[in-house]
């Protein structure tokens, strides 16, 4: 292990730490930005990496390694974009009051995913969760508020079991609640039933996992982009991630209890075709895919349940597996988002294109404007050329909704073809 | 005696000789007043110092003074009277800037001042005692100092508030004196030992025992606001911030349930308390409290009232950790003695703030006031935090002592206890947090004072950055050496596994 990089592992947290304070983000240019470089850094950085904290809690650590790195990857490439979308939207009142909460939830995501132990885990995922709350309630509407209510109870509740799975885990292992100890150690103690509910409960609340997804749809509903686009990759990834971290998966067989989780994965996903059919706004389909697709996982996390053996051979998916997931969900409420946004454009106008534009007046604005000043001419051609580049954007994106129903389909056929394999599977 | 014997004395003297002195001071002596205080606080401060690394490297500090015969007045430090003396002296430091900012050009400073270093010297007392009787003195001469604070304001609700409070504590202080008095006919000694000294006693004793423990809790029981003796601190808190602060974290409140500790680990023992079967009684009425204060907490629009009753139930974790009694357990109850006192201390003085800076007296009334004094609430935020147990705020640490105590004593019924205030507590804080920061600010404060460009005085606002700083960095340093959780871990060591 590499343990030269103390100083980056330390800024990925503490620098966001520092800059949630509004007197220092208000005096940095793109502080949303900013706050992910050292993350970058460390995904550059060759080779594994660890940073021992014993002073830190009840002695934690930070640690990256190939397996982490694909998380990494996809929370800084998921965090990029919400921080770009944010600040194409910086003219709303409500966008500085909410970077302090953005930064807040991205300290507590990336100390999860470098976290080594459970309680380090846990610390920052209820930073993570807080932090989201401020983004859930910003918009500061009935809506919003009602979406941060759900949210916080959950939250609660979510908090609640983990704690008592953390209480459970280090009575069994004496103290020591690194990832591998505890899998290790509750795979055999007459407690791990509890424990296993426990967490199960606690990352399910936590992920909005089917039938306790209430929170992910209306916050859906009622959250703008730059924050919709975040709960693929955050609250729903980090939800199984710690699933996978803290449950012993390979470990030991609970084959009633795996039957049961897989039945509410094929559950969960036949919820979601259903209410895709039944309820379906184009601005509901990232609810049903996240619903799905989390679908999806429970059943991947019922089969390591009851069939260790399968587990362990594939186990080394499971990380590239919760990394595509978030990356596929935020990319697909993105493009829904953009699609809904173009949509709901009247008609071309260019006022309205500049607010929409990811760059924003930092960017093409600014020079805009000074063209516009002094030079009319260029000015009027440079409108005009805008103007044709929009006609063409708006004309991609008249094609959406037909692709989205052609795309809804086939995932759906996909799916049942796949659950299908699943079935013969076990029974052969 | 030697320099070591004179170390408590002169802890004790360092709060109460500037005490005296500011009593005749004059109102416009403003800056000799302010320095008094401070020298007196930085001086105990350094004693305290001296006397950790002393006690560290095996020092002995006792001062042993006859007041009768066979009756001695004794100061002596040891681990757990270390621990709750520096957090005193900690706080009161701290509380003295406050206060200092709070009271600028209010009347009757000298007598407020006077009688706050009184307070303190009493707590400090308390925390050295050495024995059952010095114990008594000072937790006597705390009622009567904290008295003229309380009702310092001089109005009519002021007056009624002090009254309960001399009621109640009197009440209490009379139980004290019947079972410590009654526990040295049968003993012949009130000395506080390691694991009691009650341990020769014949079965005879028992029910006598029985009913001692019974009376010294329900005489201490009145300070700590266990419920049904809490009617005095809901009232109490008509007080000025400053003396809400030094009775809910530092002094009143803390005493009470720092004398259960003594009482439990110092003048029965843990193994023996359990033996006689009064601990089990006793958690399920800290488990009582807990959740009554919680409840009663939610439904309070008064501020300062709301944080009375959550002192009410915070309290008694600390009771609830030594009644467990269990050796991981013990550290949970001990260390939240330190982990209450930096997250209430903040929590009054960001209440403090907002009455004195803008006339919030009511969680109605916060809407929006997080972007007119977002320093006040970020230390109101960290403080609200720690009461609901998140991490990495120091309340986390206590309830996991606490938490994973009662599942190695075998009470399992403890973690839907602290669950239940878990749930309470978030569900009357996070109220409050989603009020100041998420709502939008009404067009007028009840009574807004301006302070230049700043969200109000310095010595009002430094105090709760700094007590939520602490609280912030004893939970995230938990395992640091030094750190309150380490001397919890080494008094729970010396009482349950030392020889």
């Amino acid at each position: 292990m590499n343990e030269d990089i103390y100083g980056i592992f330390l800024l990925i947290v503490v620098g966001p730490l520092l800059l949630a304070i509004p007197a220092l983000h208000s005096r940095v240019p793109w502080p949303r930005h900013l706050a992910i470089i050292p993350a970058l850094l460390l995904i550059v950085f060759p080779g594994d990496a660890s940073l021992a904290m014993p002073w830190f809690l009840f002695g934690t650590g930070f640690a990256v390694d190939g397996e982490v790195r694909w998380i990494l990857v996809m929370s800084v490439a998921v965090w990029l974009t919400a921080a770009t979308v944010a600040k194409s939207s910086r003219r709303n009142p409500a966008y500085d009051r909410a970077t302090p909460f953005f930064l807040l939830t991205l300290a507590g995501n990336l100390g999860a995913v470098l976290a080594t132990d459970l309680v380090g885990f846990f610390s920052f995922s209820t930073l993570m969760g807080y932090g989201f709350y401020g983004l859930v309630v910003h918009a500061g509407d009935a809506e919003a508020r009602r979406a941060g209510r759900l949210y916080l109870i959950f939250l609660i509740v979510a908090d609640l079991a983990l704690f008592e799975a953390l209480l459970l885990a280090a009575l069994t292992t004496g103290g020591n609640l690194q990832y591998v100890v505890v899998r290790q150690a509750m795979a055999g103690t007459s407690s791990s039933q509890l424990y296993l509910w426990m967490a199960l409960a606690g990352f399910a609340l936590k992920a909005g996992i089917w039938p306790v997804h209430l929170w992910l749809s209306t916050t859906f509903k009622s959250a703008p982009l730059s924050t919709t686009l975040l709960l693929g990759g955050v609250p729903v990834a980090m939800g199984l991630l710690g699933a996978v971290r803290w449950l012993p998966f390979g470990e030991i067989a609970f084959y009633v209890l795996g039957m049961v989780i897989m039945v509410m994965g094929v559950a969960a996903i036949l919820y979601a075709v259903l209410m895709f059919f039944m309820h379906a706004p184009l601005t509901m389909f990232p609810v049903w895919g996240t619903v799905a697709v989390t679908g999806l996982s429970v059943m991947a996390l019922g089969t390591g349940l009851a069939h260790p053996a399968v587990w362990r051979q594939y186990e080394y998916l499971t990380y590239p597996f919760i990394a595509s997931l978030g990356m596929f969900l935020a990319a697909l409420t993105f493009a829904i988002g953009r699609l809904q946004d173009k949509r709901q454009a009247p008609e071309v106008d260019l006022q309205r294109v500049e607010v929409l534009s990811p760059w924003g007046e930092g960017g093409m604005g600014v020079i805009e404007r000074w063209a516009e000043d002094r030079l009319l001419i260029l000015r009027s051609l440079w409108r005009d050329l805008r103007l044709k580049a929009v006609e063409q954007y708006q004309r991609i994106f008249d094609w959406g909704k037909p692709a989205v129903f052609i795309w809804g389909w086939s995932a759906t056929i996909t799916m049942f073809v796949f659950l299908g394999l699943v079935f013969a599977w076990l029974a052969g | 005696m030697n320099w070591d014997a004179w170390i408590p004395l002169l802890v004790i003297a360092s709060s109460l000789l500037p005490g005296l002195i500011i009593f005749f001071l004059a109102e416009d002596r403003k800056r000799l007043r302010t320095t008094l205080n401070l020298a007196g606080a930085l001086v105990k401060l350094a004693l305290v110092c001296w006397m950790l690394w002393g006690v560290y490297h095996e020092h002995h500090y006792e001062t042993r003074l006859t007041l009768l015969p066979d009756l001695e007045l004794v100061l002596r430090a040891g681990p757990l009277s270390l621990l709750f003396l520096t957090l005193s002296t900690i706080l009161w430091l701290v509380t003295t800037v406050y206060a200092i900012g709070y009271l600028e050009d209010s009347p009757h400073r000298s007598r407020f001042f006077g009688f706050f270093s009184l307070c303190v010297t009493a707590t400090v007392g308390v925390a050295l005692s050495g024995n059952l009787i010095t114990f008594l003195l000072f937790y006597e001469l705390l009622t009567l100092s904290t008295y003229p604070l309380v009702v310092h304001r001089g109005t009519e609700v002021a007056r009624r508030a002090g009254q309960s409070y001399l009621v109640h504590t009197i009440f209490g202080g009379a139980l004290l004196l019947l079972g410590t008095v009654w526990l040295y006919t049968l003993t012949g000694t009130l000395e506080f030992t390691p694991r009691g000294f009650l341990n020769d006693l014949g079965e005879e004793h028992r029910p006598a025992l029985v009913i001692i423990f019974a009376l010294l809790i329900a005489g201490l029981g009145v300070k700590a606001a266990l419920v049904p003796l809490h009617g005095w601190l809901p009232q109490a808190m008509v007080a000025p911030a400053p003396v809400s602060a030094l009775l809910h974290a530092v002094a009143v409140v803390k005493a009470g349930a720092f004398g259960i500790v003594r009482v439990i680990y110092d003048v029965f023992g843990v193994d023996f308390a359990a033996g006689l079967g009064v601990t089990e009684p006793l958690a399920w009425l800290a488990a009582t409290t807990i959740i009554y204060g919680s409840l009663r907490a939610l439904f309070q629009d008064d501020l300062k009232r709301r944080l009375a009753f959550s002192t009410i139930s915070q309290v008694s974790y600390i009771t609830l950790g030594v009644a467990i009694a269990g050796p991981i357990a013990t550290i949970g109850g001990v260390v939240h003695l330190v982990h209450q006192g930096l997250m209430k201390i903040t929590l009054f003085f960001c209440a403090g703030n907002l009455a004195e800076t803008l006339g919030i007296h009511k969680v109605s009334e916060m809407s929006g006031v997080g972007r007119r004094m977002p320093w006040t609430m970020t230390a109101f935020t960290i403080g609200a935090f720690g009461m609901i147990g998140a991490p990495p705020v120091a309340g986390f640490i206590s309830k996991w002592y606490l938490g994973l105590g009662a599942l190695e004593a075998g009470q399992e019924w403890v973690i839907f206890v602290l669950a239940g205030s878990s749930l309470l507590n978030a569900a009357y804080f996070l109220p409050i947090l989603h009020r100041a920061w998420f709502q939008e600010p009404q067009d007028a404060w009840p009574e807004e004072h301006h302070f230049g460009n700043k969200e109000t005085a310095w010595a009002l606002l430094l105090p709760p950055l700094v007590t939520a700083l602490m609280a912030l960095g004893m939970g995230m340093l938990a395992s640091a050496p030094f750190s309150p959780l380490g001397w919890a871990q080494f008094i729970s060591q010396r009482e349950f596994y030392r020889p």
